[in-house]
């Protein structure tokens, strides 16, 4: 007995290998998609902002006393404050709660957060409100009329 | 050979064009079928009560809120310089704007009451329970899905309360370990809140996630179709 065509193709495991195929690159095509839309949507490194740089100098009269300058440092929102002659602090402005942006009071000498109201004096700690930490400070200077603030 | 009256559950058709044209599709597609099955003699238990509506209700919500916010962005315009004063202008210029925006604003806000409702119900009457328990996990993802609609369209008017309340939004998730400050990144399309936020926001309010929430929507009534309403207590 002579044996058919459809025996000899072996139409079963045939059409098995041509569905694992189709499946395998399939599969291989839906990877490769997935790569270019992660990379299209992950922000790029100059949407990042600027003021990158881990130092800073600015002409002292900038920040007259008993004024404070924001600024931007490491990234992040900062502040410079000359509360009085003597003293100049630079802190980060990102609440430790929730990273609205704080407010310096001139009359309090506080930094105040607008968004649930953790307070704040000049060097950092935490007065009230829900900040669990205080704001991170830079270390400040004056030298031949410029201000320089450099991370600590 | 020609109808004289066309029966429809409780309507009745005379109308010669209109029996012709619903003969039309119903030789071809078999809708009379469906519409007798599925809507005018579709039986609706008698223990229902009207806390059975509030899904419905949030559906008629979600179905506003397609609407109104089609025609919202005929006018808003997603870009910082331009995101508040053309809210202002849907606001105050444009005939209806504040009809339009006020319903869409308010509606988004009655649904997750409506949808708190509803889940409630479902909850405490147990009717999440088998053969049910799928499509309680699709309508907890629904629920989810429109949490996430009303986070990105809350940051769209571009107001102080809108730019802070994304600030704090965005800097929760920050918390989470390893995951969290990428998370945070990535949300934001960078490190703080600016165009690229806005730009993004905008795009999953008014595509991302209506596409998604309309096809689950869409697979809550198929189960609800295929199991049935649940018994009474
Ligand atoms: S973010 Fe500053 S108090 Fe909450």
């Amino acid at each position: 007995m002579s044996s058919t065509l459809a025996d000899n193709l072996n139409l079963d495991t045939r059409r098995r290998f041509l569905g694992m195929s189709a499946a395998f690159f399939s599969a291989i095509g839906a990877a490769m998609m997935v790569i270019p839309i992660f990379q299209y949507l992950w922000p790029r490194q100059e949407s990042a902002g600027e003021g990158g740089a881990r130092s800073m100098k600015f002409p002292a009269g900038e920040v007259p006393i008993g004024d404070a300058k924001f600024i931007r440092f490491l990234n992040k929102p900062a502040v410079v404050i000359r509360p009085n002659e003597q003293e100049l602090v630079a802190l980060s402005v990102v609440c430790t709660h929730l990273g609205c942006v704080v407010k310096w009071d001139e009359k309090s000498n506080e930094l105040r957060c607008p968004c649930h109201g953790a307070r704040f004096d000049t060097s950092g700690t935490v007065l009230g409100g829900p900040a669990p930490a205080p704001l991170p400070s830079f270390s400040a200077r004056i030298e031949d009329e410029y201000i320089i603030i450099e991370e600590v | 050979m020609e109808l004289e009256t066309l029966e429809l559950g409780p309507l009745k058709i005379r109308n010669k064009l209109a029996i012709r044209l619903f003969s039309a599709v119903d030789d071809r597609l078999g809708v009379k079928e469906i519409l007798q099955d599925e809507m005018f003699e579709k039986i609706v238990p008698a223990h229902l009560t009207f806390w059975a509506c509030f899904g419905g209700i949030s559906f008629f919500i979600f179905i506003c809120q397609i609407v109104t916010g089609a025609l919202l962005m005929i006018y808003y315009e997603p870009s910082i310089m331009k995101a508040h004063s053309s809210v202002a202008r849907i606001m105050n210029d444009v005939p209806f704007g504040w009809l339009i925006r006020g319903v869409h604003a308010w509606g988004s806000n009655l649904m997750i009451i409506t949808i708190l409702i509803h889940m409630t119900k479902i909850f405490v009457t147990g009717i999440y329970k088998a053969p049910r328990e799928l499509n309680w996990v699709v309508g907890v993802t629904l629920f989810l899905l429109t949490l996430g609609m009303s986070f990105t369209g809350y940051l769209l008017p571009w107001t102080q309360l809108a730019y802070w309340a994304t600030v704090v939004g965005t800097e929760t998730p920050a918390a989470m370990p390893v995951v969290g400050e990428h998370l945070r990144y990535f949300l934001r399309g960078g490190e703080d809140i600016g165009q690229i936020t806005l730009t993004r926001f905008f795009a999953i309010h008014v595509m991302i996630l209506p596409l998604i929430l309309a096809s689950i929507v869409g697979l809550h009534l198929v189960q609800i179709r295929r199991q049935g309403i649940s018994g009474p207590m």
